[in-house]
């Protein structure tokens, strides 16, 4: 898999969380769970911008940035705040896969560039209520 | 002596085959070269680390004794990742540290452990941007993430008496 290969494979799985959080979102009452919402409209600007960022460093590898999908599958029922937030977690946790597998076939600015969104997504996993992990993104290591 | 979990990866540092391929999701293709030889210095820089850490963890519960239940998990996975990364520099030897002793109390052990988690962090960091192996750099990435979870978890403790998690 090339650098490009995986850049592109991350601007797809991004579209995707994009969308997925925009649900969470719509399901979340700001009155009743402020906390959760602030958390999840936070995570949903820096995946927005990951997205963004994404797109320039598939056009600066001299590709065409893949398109998103009209609509996604979401898994299991998203109903309560603890659904919610356990999704939300779950997509960060596959981000964090996600942009290890571009740290590996990268170097430099975009290396670095992954390794710091995917110690963001590992962090916010936490502040979504998941724990510490051992090898977050590559638990076959352990 | 090599772990199976060093032999893992120490595979990609020593050979041109790699035994800790990232999952299929990021393609999986082997290095076709061995790495370079700086790539074991930089584990060794990591390993030497990793140990201080240990090290630094082992003296904030020696001072404070109350911190163990929130320590132990860090000291677990820092563990964890020692034992990954020594495998892979097995003809050097892994460095010892003493730990210090910490005045003060809970407050600072845990301030003093902040401090170390942090440096950590930078270390490994630095590690993983300039492995010439990609999927060392796998690694110390997943390492830094780890890190900074567990750090994010002690950051949200108060530095009086009790334990939250």
């Amino acid at each position: 898999m090339s650098v490009l290969d995986a850049l592109q494979s991350a601007l797809a799985e991004e579209h995707a969380t994009l969308w997925t959080y925009g649900v969470l979102g719509a399901r979340t009452s700001q009155a009743t769970s402020p906390e959760l919402y602030a958390t999840l409209t936070t995570a949903y600007r820096r995946h927005r911008s990951r997205r963004d960022q994404l797109r320039l460093m598939v056009r600066d590898a001299a590709g065409e940035p893949v398109a998103a999908a009209v609509a996604y599958e979401l898994d299991g029922a998203l109903v309560r705040a603890p659904q919610v937030q356990r999704a939300a977690a779950g997509l960060e946790a596959a981000g964090v896969e996600m942009l290890l597998a571009l740290v590996a076939r990268s170097s430099g600015e975009v290396r670095e560039w992954a390794l710091t969104e995917a110690t963001w997504s590992a962090v916010w996993q936490v502040e979504l209520g998941g724990s510490a992990q051992t090898w977050p993104g590559a638990a076959e290591l352990g | 002596m090599v772990s199976a979990a060093g032999t893992a990866l120490a595979a990609p540092l020593v050979a041109a085959g790699c035994d800790i391929d990232p999952p299929a999701r990021s393609g999986g293709s082997s290095p076709a070269t061995p790495p370079p030889p700086e790539d074991a210095e930089l584990v060794a820089t990591v390993v030497a680390e990793l140990v201080r850490a240990g090290a630094a963890l082992e003296a904030a519960t020696l001072s404070a004794p109350d911190l163990t239940p929130l320590l132990a998990p860090v000291a677990a996975a820092h563990a964890e990742h020692l034992e990954l990364l020594a495998g892979a520099v097995a003809d050097a030897d892994v460095p010892t540290a003493e730990p210090r002793s910490i005045a003060g109390g809970r407050a600072k052990a845990l301030a003093a452990v902040r401090r170390s988690e942090r440096r950590l962090q930078r270390v490994v960091r630095d590690a993983c941007v300039a492995a010439a192996s990609g999927d060392l750099a796998r690694a110390l990435a997943s390492v830094a993430a780890s890190t900074a979870q567990h750090g994010a978890a002690l950051a949200g403790t108060p530095t009086g008496t009790g334990v939250t998690t």
